[in-house]
C-alpha cells in the first residue's frame, strides 16, 4: 500500500504552476544579467558564453596557493558536494563557497555570468523533476482537477532544489579556481599533475581564438542578412547556412595555418614556455587539508541520520 | 607592353646578411610562386618589396624566415645556409610582423604574447617579462600588459603584435602589409615605430607612400621573379613601369587643392550645399541615441539627414561611432530616437525590410562572400528579393560587366583576387539596386591598379552614396559632402572640399596625413613631366632616304629636379612607350 498525501487544486492552477517556474526563472536570468553588466567594464562588451579568464593579479591566499593544490582540492571537493543529497548540506556548501569567493575577492560579475551559464539546466531540473519523479511512500503530491495523471510531486522539488543548490555551490567555486592564476598557470599545473600538456596548449589556443572566431561569425551572419537571409525551415535556408558554415570552417582552418607559422616564426618548436616553476609550501597542504576537511565535515552530515 | 628598363645587374654586397641564390619555389597545388630569385640584402637595408597581388612577395618572406623551404635554390642568413639548426637559430632573430595580428597574438594576455619569442630566446620567465614590458613601453602599449588581446582595437593589436617582435630585439624585421586597415594616427604611430628600428627592413606593401617614407631600395616582382632592382626615388618616376606591375599609384597624388590637376580628377561635380534643401530627405535620424549592452553609448543624439543622389563621406578616428552608425542604418542595430527612411518611421517591422534599400560593402569582402561560384553569390540577395531566374541572371550579368568581371560566373569567390573580391562584392550588392549604397573602407588591402579600378567604377554609380573612409583621397574623389563623427557626435557637416582644406579638423580626427602630403610633394617634384620640343632629324621608316627631314618633335619627359637652377640630365624614358630608336641614346640637358 503506497501512502501519499493527494492535495487537489483547481485544473487551471497547472498553467500558473507551468508558467512559474520559467516565469521566475526567466526574472532571474535577466536580474543575474542586468547586475553583471552593470559590473562589467565600460567599453568592453560581456559575453555571456565565454567568461573570461585572465588573471588580473591579487594577492590573497588564494591566489599564492599552489595552483596543483587548488586543482585538486577544489575537483575533490566539488565530487564531495556533488555526493550530497540533502538539502540542508547543500545550502551550507553553497554558504562555504560565497565565503571562498569573498576570500578570493572574487570579480562578482564574472561570478554572476557563471551562474547565468547554468540557469538554464537548474531550471530544467526546477521543472522536470517536480513533475517526473516515480512515486514514494510519503510524498505529496500536488493533483490538478480533471487531470489526475499529472501531479507535482514535492519530494522531486526537494530533490531539484538539492541538485540546484549542489550545481551553484559548485560553480561558484569555479571562479576561485580559474580567475586566482592565469590561464597558461592553471594548465601548467594540469599538466604538472598527468594531464596531456598538448590538450593544455590546445585549450589555451581555443580560448584565445574563440573570441576570434566568433566575431568572424558575426560579422558574416551581419553579411548575410543585409542582403536580406532570414532563417526558414526551407532548403534555401539549409544550403544558405551550409554555405556559411563551410566558409566559416574554411576560414578557420586557413588562420589556423598562419598562427602555427607565427608561432613558428618566433620560435615555437612544440612547447609553450613554462611558467615559473611551482614550489609546494607545507602552508599550501594545510590549506588543502582544512579545505577536504570541510567537504568530509558535510558528508558526514549529509549522511546522518535526520 | 610597358616601357623596358634596362635591368640593372642585381646589387651584390661581397657581405650579404641575407643571400637568395635562384630561388625557385611551387607550392603544392602547383603554382609556381617563385623563379630563379636572386638577391642580396646588406645588414642595415630598407627594402621595400613590391609588385602585383600573387606576384609573389609574401612567398619570398616566408622563405627569408624560413617558413618555407625553398623548392630548388638557397637562403643563406649570416653567410650560412638557412637551414637545420641555424635555421632555429635565424628565426629568434628574424621578426615577422603578420598582416592580420590575430594570426599573430596567441597568447591570452599581451604581456604573455609578448613575452612568448624572448623566452623561446633562452630567457628566464623574469628577464623576458622585463624584456616584454620594455617592448610594450617602446609601442605605447604599456598600460595593456594584462589586456587579452581580443579586447584591443586593431591598432593596438597590431603594435601589440610589433612588441613581441621588438622585445626579441631582432637584426631582421620582415613586415607584411604593416598599415593596411590602420587609421591615418595608428598609421602615423606605426611608422614613427619602425623608423626607430635599427635593423634590416623589408617591407611586403601596396601603399607606396608609406614605403616611400620608410625605404630606400624597392625590389619589384612579377610573376615570381626579380622585374626590378633599384632605389625606391627611381621606382616612384617610372609611371610606366608602376603601371605595369600594378602600382601606379600616381592617381592619388592630386589630392591638394592647390595641386593644378584637371577638374575631373579633382572629384565630382558638386552643387553648393543648401543650407535647407527643398526635398524630403532620404533618410532622416533625429536625435538618434545607441547604447551598447554594457552602457556605453555610442551614438549621442545624433541629427542627420541624407537625400537622394548625395555622395557622403563619413570620416572619423577610430571608436568614433561611425560602424554603429552603419549598423543601425542597416537595421543591425536600433537605437531610441528618430529614424525615418523614405519619410517612414522605422518601426521593427520596417527594419526586417530595409535590407532592400540599403546596401552595404563591407570593409572585410571575406566577411559577405560565402556562397560556391560567382554566380550564386550574386544571386543570393536576389533570391531573397523574389526575382525570377531570368530577371537574376540578366541582372547578374549586368553587374559583372559593370565591374569589370565578365566571365567570372563559375569562379569560386574564395580564389579570386582582393580587388576582384571586393568588386564582386560591390556587384553583388548593386545588382539589389539599393536606394543607399554604402561602402565600409573601400580601399583596404587593394594595390594601386585594384583601387584605380574600383575609383573608376565608383565615379560612374548614380547612387546616394554614403562612403566610410580614412582614404582622404576616396573621399575628395568620390564625395561633395563630409561628416566628421567624433565619440558619437556628428561634429561637422561640410562641403567635402572644405573639411579637406580644415587642418585643425583633420588633427582632431586622427585624420591628417602630414607625412603623405610630405611623401606626395617629393614623389611629384620627382615625376615632374614637361615637354619639351626641340628639332632632330626625323627619317620616315621603311621609305627613301630623300624623305628624311628636320622637323620640330615634341617630347614628354619625366625626370628628377636636383635644385631649381642646377643643370640636370634628362633621362632617355617617356611616359607612354614612344618608342624612338634616334632619342635612346640621346639624353638633353638644360638650365
Amino acid at each position: 500500500m503506497i501512502d501519499i498525501v493527494h492535495i487537489t487544486v483547481p485544473w487551471w492552477q497547472v498553467a500558473l504552476l507551468l508558467m512559474l517556474g520559467p516565469a521566475v526563472l526567466a526574472g532571474a536570468v535577466a536580474g543575474l544579467r542586468r547586475l553583471a553588466r552593470a559590473r562589467v567594464t565600460a567599453g568592453e562588451a560581456p559575453d555571456w558564453s565565454v567568461p573570461p579568464l585572465a588573471a588580473e593579479g591579487g594577492d590573497t591566499l588564494l591566489h599564492r596557493w599552489d595552483v596543483r593544490c587548488k586543482i585538486v582540492t577544489i575537483l575533490a571537493y566539488s565530487f564531495m558536494l556533488a555526493a550530497l543529497s540533502r538539502p540542508q548540506p547543500a545550502v551550507a556548501a553553497i554558504g562555504i563557497s560565497l565565503l571562498v569567493l569573498v576570500a578570493a575577492r572574487a570579480s562578482a560579475a564574472r561570478v554572476l555570468i557563471r551562474l547565468l551559464a547554468i540557469a538554464g539546466f537548474i531550471g530544467m531540473f526546477l521543472v522536470v523533476m517536480p513533475f517526473t519523479v516515480p512515486e514514494r511512500n510519503g510524498d505529496t503530491l500536488i493533483v490538478f482537477n480533471q487531470i489526475p495523471w499529472l501531479g507535482f510531486n514535492l519530494r522531486g522539488l526537494g530533490l531539484a532544489g538539492t541538485i540546484a543548490a549542489k550545481a551553484v555551490a559548485i560553480t561558484l567555486l569555479m571562479e576561485p579556481l580559474l580567475a586566482t592564476a592565469p590561464l597558461p598557470v592553471t594548465l601548467h599545473g594540469l599538466s604538472r599533475l598527468g594531464a596531456p600538456e598538448m590538450v593544455g596548449q590546445m585549450v589555451l589556443l581555443s580560448h584565445r581564438y574563440l573570441h576570434v572566431f566568433r566575431h568572424e561569425a558575426r560579422r558574416m551572419a551581419d553579411g548575410m542578412q543585409v542582403r536580406g537571409f532570414r532563417k526558414r525551415t526551407d532548403l534555401v535556408t539549409l544550403r544558405a547556412v551550409a554555405n556559411f558554415l563551410g566558409m566559416l570552417f574554411v576560414r578557420s582552418f586557413e588562420r589556423t595555418e598562419r598562427v602555427f607559422d607565427a608561432m613558428r616564426a618566433r620560435g615555437y618548436k612544440g612547447r609553450f614556455p613554462e611558467p615559473a616553476e611551482p614550489r609546494l609550501k607545507p602552508g599550501d597542504l594545510l590549506f588543502a587539508g582544512l579545505w577536504l576537511l570541510a567537504g568530509l565535515t558535510l558528508l558526514v552530515w549529509d549522511r546522518m541520520p535526520s | 607592353m610597358h616601357e623596358l628598363t634596362p635591368i640593372a645587374p642585381p646589387v651584390e654586397h661581397p657581405d650579404p646578411l641575407l643571400g637568395v641564390r635562384d630561388l625557385h619555389y611551387r607550392y603544392p597545388d602547383g603554382t609556381q610562386a617563385l623563379s630563379g630569385i636572386r638577391l642580396d640584402i646588406a645588414a642595415g637595408e630598407r627594402i621595400a618589396l613590391v609588385g602585383r597581388n600573387g606576384s609573389g612577395k609574401t612567398t619570398l618572406i616566408k622563405q627569408l624566415c624560413g617558413l618555407l623551404a625553398p623548392g630548388s635554390g638557397q637562403v643563406y642568413y649570416q653567410g650560412r645556409l638557412l637551414q637545420g639548426e641555424h635555421l632555429e637559430a635565424g628565426r629568434l632573430t628574424i621578426g615577422y610582423l603578420f598582416q592580420d595580428p590575430d594570426d599573430q597574438l596567441f597568447g591570452h594576455t599581451v604581456l604573455a604574447d609578448v613575452a612568448f619569442g624572448p623566452r623561446q630566446q633562452g630567457l628566464s620567465a623574469e628577464q623576458a617579462d622585463a624584456a616584454a614590458r620594455e617592448a610594450l613601453k617602446r609601442v605605447h602599449l604599456a598600460d595593456k600588459a594584462y589586456k587579452e588581446p581580443h579586447h584591443l582595437s586593431f591598432g593596438q593589436k597590431k603594435r601589440a603584435a610589433l612588441a613581441g617582435l621588438l622585445a626579441m630585439q631582432p637584426q631582421v624585421l620582415l613586415l607584411d602589409e604593416p598599415t593596411a586597415n590602420l587609421d591615418p594616427r595608428q598609421e602615423q604611430v606605426f611608422l614613427d615605430l619602425l623608423k626607430t628600428f635599427n635593423g634590416t627592413l623589408i617591407c611586403v606593401s601596396h601603399d607606396l607612400l608609406f614605403l616611400y617614407e620608410l625605404c630606400r631600395r624597392a625590389v619589384v616582382l612579377d610573376q615570381g621573379r626579380v622585374a626590378h632592382d633599384y632605389s625606391l626615388d627611381e621606382l616612384v618616376t617610372q609611371r610606366g613601369e608602376l603601371r605595369a606591375h600594378g602600382l601606379d599609384f600616381s592617381f592619388r597624388l592630386v589630392l591638394t587643392p592647390e595641386a593644378d590637376e584637371a577638374p575631373a580628377e579633382r572629384g565630382p561635380a558638386c552643387a553648393p550645399m543648401a543650407a535647407e534643401p527643398t526635398a524630403a530627405p532620404l533618410v532622416t535620424l533625429e536625435h538618434y541615441v545607441f547604447r551598447y549592452p554594457d552602457g556605453t553609448l555610442a551614438l549621442d543624439r545624433l541629427d542627420l539627414g541624407i537625400w537622394s543622389g548625395e555622395r557622403i563621406a563619413l570620416v572619423g578616428e577610430n571608436g568614433a561611432g561611425k560602424s554603429t552608425l552603419l549598423a543601425c542604418l542597416l537595421g543591425l542595430q536600433q537605437g531610441s530616437g528618430t529614424y525615418c527612411f523614405d519619410g517612414r518611421p522605422v518601426t521593427r517591422r520596417l527594419q526586417r525590410t530595409l535590407w532592400r534599400q540599403v546596401g552595404l560593402v563591407f570593409q572585410d569582402c571575406a566577411d559577405q562572400l560565402f556562397c560556391a561560384s560567382v554566380e550564386e553569390e550574386i544571386a543570393f540577395g536576389l533570391r531573397q528579393l523574389g526575382l525570377a531566374r531570368a530577371e537574376i541572371r540578366r541582372r547578374g550579368e549586368e553587374v559583372l560587366a559593370m565591374v569589370g568581371l565578365e566571365g567570372f560566373q563559375q569562379r569560386v569567390p574564395l580564389h579570386l583576387s582582393g580587388g576582384e573580391r571586393k568588386r564582386l562584392a560591390l556587384a553583388c550588392v548593386l545588382a539589389m539596386r539599393p536606394r543607399l549604397l554604402i561602402l565600409d573602407e573601400p580601399t583596404a588591402g587593394l594595390d594601386p591598379r585594384s583601387e584605380a579600378l574600383l575609383l573608376e567604377i565608383l565615379r560612374g554609380l548614380e547612387a546616394t552614396l554614403l562612403l566610410v573612409s580614412h582614404d582622404m583621397f576616396f573621399v575628395q574623389a568620390l564625395t561633395c559632402r563630409t561628416l566628421v563623427m567624433h565619440q558619437g557626435h556628428i561634429l561637422r557637416d561640410t562641403a567635402t572640399a572644405d573639411f579637406l582644406q580644415d587642418r585643425n579638423l583633420g588633427n582632431l580626427n586622427g585624420l591628417a596625413f602630414s607625412y603623405r602630403q610630405r611623401g606626395s610633394d617629393a614623389i611629384r617634384a620627382l615625376q615632374h613631366a614637361h615637354e619639351q620640343r626641340h628639332v632632330h632629324g626625323h627619317r620616315h621608316a621603311g621609305e627613301e632616304a630623300a624623305l628624311e627631314h628636320a622637323h620640330v618633335h615634341t617630347h614628354r619627359i619625366v625626370h628628377s629636379h636636383p635644385g631649381d637652377d642646377q643643370a640636370h640630365e634628362h633621362p632617355p624614358r617617356r611616359f607612354y612607350g614612344d618608342d624612338l630608336p634616334d632619342h635612346a641614346h640621346d639624353p638633353d640637358r638644360h638650365n
